[in-house]
């Protein structure tokens, strides 16, 4: 069912009540769970993934040559969404086509900054868990990867930081003067263009950039800008997280 | 058959057969100093996901999570031909029963829900669906749920509609001991804190709800005698000694599991003896499931006793067949031997009875709930 965003011109307000360049609240907790070597829960809206590492481990010997064997490790990512996350109860099976493109590009974006040199013949396990889902789900799963990696102490050239960011009128309206939007939630990501976009820490540098929905070549820029800039605060965010984690282990280890 | 926990323990036969003998002492000594009724700590939170009907989620000491949630769909019933064909009996045989009593005995026999209102889940992290463990953690968590058939009648709502429970149950670690008391202990918690739109139209009629959620009815409600959803305790035996809430360690040399499903009856108002020197009535508790758990210590390594033993001076046996025979008549002290058949019947009478008694076991865990702060 379409949604009427048109109200948007009036007040420059949007469905949440947020303007055009915030971000929705964005917290997280990393070591939330004892038995994983890393794992992060991270929480963007109404948004909320927990995630679990285990690795650098030596990996399963499960039937032919898989490519843990060689001189890097590899990055295996596993996305569960659970059956109550969405607002309609619904069972995704493991297979599930949207699922996997979203573990093939996690895993891809992570064997590239993580330093798997150092770990040959072996594997790193992500396991995303997505407790609720409102939109930016591989911004969210990225950003709660980012997060577990450090806390399982993998070497990392810089944290991944991603978010969403779309634009104000829809493909068809071909409106010129479309605002772009920073991190869109499931009722805009319904209606809107959007695309994710991860950037390596305050860098610049784009490490995943995804665009599913059509959208006018002219308004690509000023979305992108947008979701750069936004990847920005997110780096903010994640650094505070994991300074106040090593305070707080800094205090307890001072005792 | 029962899959035996996951993840194989690697201990030696040297270490299971210390391990067993510390464990069938009187009192038992365990690994991690517990007394052998005492649980481990764990932390619980309930309403965690505004998205569900209700959920909680906890903690074990060693790590292991789950997540529970819970959703309910309103789903339409199918004309059940049962019904149908009771009521036919009921019109041939008892024409001169009152009308008006008849109606009401209908009504209360169609309230009756179906067990396939409830549908359960389990996933457990690089398991497959059909695997067989999660596929039976479900069937044994949903045995307990449904055994006293008064669970699916909470979700009756009319004639025509009923509530569909999906309960989805996630354990977010890898499954370090036994994973069936955390699941079914998170289950209960998000039973609990589990949440009904109010019922706004009457009889027959399309369902219509009320839209404030701060209106809405608790699954099982809030009264002054809660009764609190069954939960499922791990029991273990070795030798004599009945030891409960295993780690991994301890189901490794286990002799017998049991899971033991436990709920609570409906409070009688008719108090014939009055307690009057107990401040709280003492719960009423009643078996609803007993499944035996192959335990994993039937594939344990089996310990070479020096008479057996060539580097020893000892007499190999010259065929796997006369190397059993030798060892199923040999009982040494300290070689450790896989445990074999089943456990005696007076153990199993013992093991219950430990958790049914008075202050025993399954009074000390749902006192332990209770003081979980619900939603």
């Amino acid at each position: 069912m379409p949604l009427d965003t048109s109200t948007y011109s009036l007040a420059l307000l949007r469905l949440d009540g947020r303007r055009w360049n915030e971000l929705r609240r964005l917290t997280a907790q990393i070591s939330t769970q004892a038995a994983a070597d890393g794992s992060s829960y991270l929480e963007m809206g109404n948004t909320k993934v927990i995630c679990t590492v285990t690795g650098p481990a030596e990996g399963k010997r499960t039937g032919g040559a898989g490519t843990g064997g060689g001189n890097e490790a590899e990055v295996r990512v596993e996305i569960g969404i659970a059956g109550f996350s969405g607002v309609d109860r619904k069972r995704r099976g493991r297979n599930d086509k949207r699922i996997s493109e979203m573990q093939t590009t996690i895993s891809n974006t992570f064997a590239s900054s993580l330093f798997t040199h150092l770990y040959p013949h072996s594997t790193i396990n992500i396991n995303i868990h997505i407790l609720s889902q409102d939109g930016s789900l591989l911004a969210a799963c990225l950003n709660a990867s980012t997060l577990a990696l450090i806390d399982a102490g993998i070497p990392m050239r810089n944290y991944i930081c991603a978010c969403t960011a779309g634009s104000t009128s829809s493909h068809s309206a071909n409106d010129e003067a479309a605002d772009p939007l920073l991190d869109l939630n499931n009722l805009e990501e319904q209606e809107l263009p959007f695309l994710t976009v991860a950037t390596v820490g305050e860098s610049d540098e784009v490490a995943v950039l995804v665009l599913e929905t059509r959208v006018q070549m002219g308004r690509l820029e000023g979305m992108l800008a947008v979701g750069v800039d936004g990847c920005k605060q997110v780096r903010e965010i994640l650094d505070g997280v994991v300074r106040r984690r090593g305070k707080r282990i800094l205090e307890s280890a001072a005792v | 058959m029962a899959p035996s926990s996951t993840q194989q323990v690697l201990l030696s036969p040297a270490e299971l057969s210390y391990l067993h003998t510390s464990l069938s002492l009187d009192p038992p000594v365990r690994p991690d100093a517990r007394t052998s009724s005492q649980f481990r700590p764990l932390i619980a939170e309930t309403d965690i996901l505004p998205g569900t009907n209700g959920s909680a989620r906890i903690c074990f000491a060693d790590g292991t999570e789950a997540i529970v949630g819970i959703k309910a769909e309103v789903e339409k019933s199918r004309p059940s031909y049962q019904a149908s064909a009771d009521r036919n009996v009921a019109e041939d045989d008892d024409d001169e029963e009152d009308e008006e009593t008849r109606r009401d005995e209908q009504l209360a026999k169609e309230k009756k829900g179906l067990n396939e209102w409830v549908e359960m889940s389990v996933e457990i992290p690089s398991f497959r669906d059909d695997d067989s463990m999660p596929v039976f953690m479900a069937a044994m968590l949903s045995e307990a749920l449904l055994a006293d058939g008064a669970f699916t009648n909470k979700l009756w709502i009319n004639r025509r509609f009923h509530w569909k429970l999906y309960l989805d149950i996630l354990l977010l670690s890898q499954p370090l001991s036994y994973p069936l008391p955390l699941l079914s202990l998170t289950t209960h918690l998000a039973l609990l804190s589990t949440r009904l739109p109010r019922l706004k139209s009457e009889e027959d009629e399309d369902p219509l709800f009320d839209d404030d959620w701060a209106a809405s009815v608790f699954l099982y409600p809030r009264t002054q005698s809660l009764i609190r959803p069954p939960v499922t305790l791990l029991v273990m035996s070795v030798g004599n000694n009945i030891i409960f809430d295993p780690t991994k360690e301890e189901l490794a040399v286990a002799e017998s599991v049991l899971a033991v499903s436990v709920g609570e009856r409906p409070q009688e108002k008719s108090q014939g003896d009055m307690d009057v020197d107990s401040g709280k009535p003492a719960r009423d508790l009643r078996l609803l499931a007993i499944r035996t758990i192959d335990p994993p210590s039937r594939l344990t390594p089996a310990g070479v006793p020096n008479t057996l033993n060539t580097a020893t001076g000892g007499t190999a046996a010259g065929t796997t067949e006369q190397a059993s025979s030798k060892r199923e008549t040999m009982e040494e002290e300290g070689v450790w031997q896989p445990p074999r058949g089943g456990a005696k019947r007076k153990l199993i009478a013992a093991m219950i009875q430990a958790v049914l008694a008075r202050g025993g076991v399954a009074e000390e865990v749902l006192d332990g709930l209770d003081a979980v702060e619900l939603g």
